[in-house]
């Protein structure tokens, strides 16, 4: 009697809820989502083949703009990778600083994916508190390294300058309000009947799924792995410092929110402990003026805000250029998980599978 | 029964609804005294927003006591530039032992702030001023050089005078 024709639409590339320019190309039968495809593409630079034909030097500038949330975690990824490349120690006070400054990036990184995500799903009242605590740590990224969100923070070798006076006040000032600000948030979504309706077996990605195609960061852990890149192989001052690796076994999108939101708390925690233990000292390293590699490839990998995050570099014997660089970005490999959330699902259930994935386009299509 | 009641009793929304109401009254009840930490946003073209003291603006070359300008064309701002904003010409000047910048011309269209030149300069010539309303009508007003080529790198950028004041 009826027809039963699919329809093909596509969401994006200039929706709202797609956190930039995606496109996902859906098949509908009704309101359920038949298959799923994420065209990407749109915001490409080709930041590798740019920082390829410059030195290494300059090649930081360009991981500010990848992904730009969390300029600061790719930063410390591409300097130490460039350490590793060239042997380099960086002296303690530096590792710490950097330590400290990537947590700061963490917590900046999931307010803005709890403020959007809130958001997309129909909780607006948080996205405005997520946004207030957001910008202190804007602040203070502009009182260490003068730029607000495209910071190039870190240099080879260490930082550029020692923490400017007066930034211990800030950091003490922050810490001591932040856990009445997270409780605020969970009080407002944890037992909200929407949130939970909307979240609760959501876009759901088993462990052994999560780990065929390679997923890291929180949606992993959610899915009851604790695998953390901090703990597995510790970089900076990681190793030092004393803090939990959150998991849940739920791995849908309410376990997601909360293992992010587990993690902020364990951020506040590791800051303290560096400003606690800040050593004195030097935080530049001796360095010789012009960087030249020798036949060597290093992969490094950091935890970022979103997951591993890799650098891949390769340098040419008497060049000051890396000869191939490559970047395994933690938002490109999540968002193949995407088809696996989606399909089977409803379509309102789509907008809340990309968020909860915590992609920035700027890093996928790079 | 304690879940028909969570069903029909709302707490969950009575809560979300005390937090925001918690924050209307603070932010009402003290809406005309200064210095209250519960105001977080500023009334920007009016006040004028502050800036950290390391903030990266406008590049800016710089003079010594004399009246000279400091920098010696070594070309290493030229060279670490990323993005390739600043061409230097080198030339002479009478009464002076060191080389003299004939243009120094810096394209601010394509500047990403990343400090680089400042960092690499061994004279400390150039910095990065505390400038940040850059934005301009037209693309030549961001080719900037020194006197007599387009705008003065010298002075602050001139400041557009529109504002909601204004009106």
């Amino acid at each position: 009697m009826f027809k039963n024709e699919e329809m093909e639409i596509n969401l994006g590339p200039q929706h709202p809820s797609t956190h930039g320019v995606l496109r996902v190309k859906l098949r509908l039968d009704g309101e359920t989502i038949t298959h799923c495809r994420p065209m990407i593409g749109y915001l490409h630079r080709g930041v590798e083949k740019i920082c390829e034909n410059q030195t290494f030097f300059q090649g930081q500038v360009w991981t500010d703009r990848m992904d730009y949330c969390s300029a600061v975690a790719n930063n410390l990824g591409w300097a130490e990778a460039n350490e590793k490349l060239f042997g380099i120690t960086v002296p303690r006070r530096a590792q710490y600083i950097r330590t400290m400054l990537n947590e700061f990036n963490r917590l900046a990184s999931h307010l803005i994916w709890l403020a959007t995500h809130a958001l997309d799903i129909g909780a607006m009242t948080v996205f405005l508190y997520a946004f207030r605590e957001r910008e202190d740590i804007l602040d203070m990224n502009e009182a260490f390294c003068g730029s607000r969100l495209t910071t190039t923070a870190f240099r080879i070798g260490g930082l550029r300058e020692d923490l400017p006076p007066g930034f211990e006040k800030l950091v003490k000032k922050f810490l001591a309000k932040f856990p009445s600000c997270l409780e605020e948030y969970e009080n407002l979504l944890n037992e909200n009947r929407i949130w939970k309706k909307r979240t609760i077996g959501v876009a759901k990605l088993s462990a052994e799924d999560a780990i065929a195609l390679g997923i890291t960061g929180p949606v992993l852990r959610a899915a009851g792995v604790p695998y953390d890149i901090r703990k597995a192989f510790p970089y900076a001052a990681y190793a030092e410092m004393n803090f939990d690796v959150p998991t849940r076994t739920e791995a849908d999108t309410y376990a997601r929110y909360l293992v992010r939101m587990d993690e902020m708390r364990q951020s506040a925690r590791i800051i303290q402990q560096c400003m606690d233990g800040m050593p004195e000292g030097p935080v530049m390293a001796k360095l010789p003026k012009i960087l030249k590699a020798e036949v060597n490839e290093v992969y490094h990998a950091t935890e970022a805000p979103k997951g591993e995050i890799g650098y891949y570099l390769v340098g040419e014997k008497g060049s000051g250029n890396p000869y191939r660089f490559h970047v395994r970005a933690p938002g490109f490999i999540n968002l193949q998980a995407l088809p696996k959330m989606a399909e089977g699902g409803l379509i309102a259930d789509i907008v809340a599978a990309i968020g909860t994935l915590d992609i920035v386009l700027g890093e996928i299509d790079r | 029964m304690n879940k028909i009641l969570r069903t029909l009793i709302p707490f969950d929304i009575a809560k979300g609804l005390s937090i925001t109401g918690k924050h209307f009254a603070k932010v009402f009840f003290t809406a005309n005294r200064r210095k209250v930490p519960f105001h977080i946003t500023s009334e920007y073209p009016e006040v004028p927003a502050k800036v950290q003291p390391r903030y990266r603006g406008r590049l800016t070359l710089l003079k010594d006591e004399q009246g000279e300008i400091k920098c010696v064309c070594c070309l290493a701002c030229e060279k670490i530039c990323p993005t390739q904003v600043i061409t230097i010409e080198k030339g002479k000047k009478e009464g002076r032992k060191m080389p003299f910048p004939v243009r120094y011309d810096f394209e601010m269209e394509r500047c990403i702030f990343c400090e680089f030149c400042v960092e690499s300069c061994g004279f400390d010539s150039i910095i990065l001023n505390h400038q940040f309303e850059l934005a301009a009508y037209n693309r030549e007003d961001f080719s900037i050089g020194m006197e007599g080529l387009g705008q003065n790198m010298y002075e602050p950028t001139p400041v557009g005078k529109f504002s909601v004041a204004d009106d």
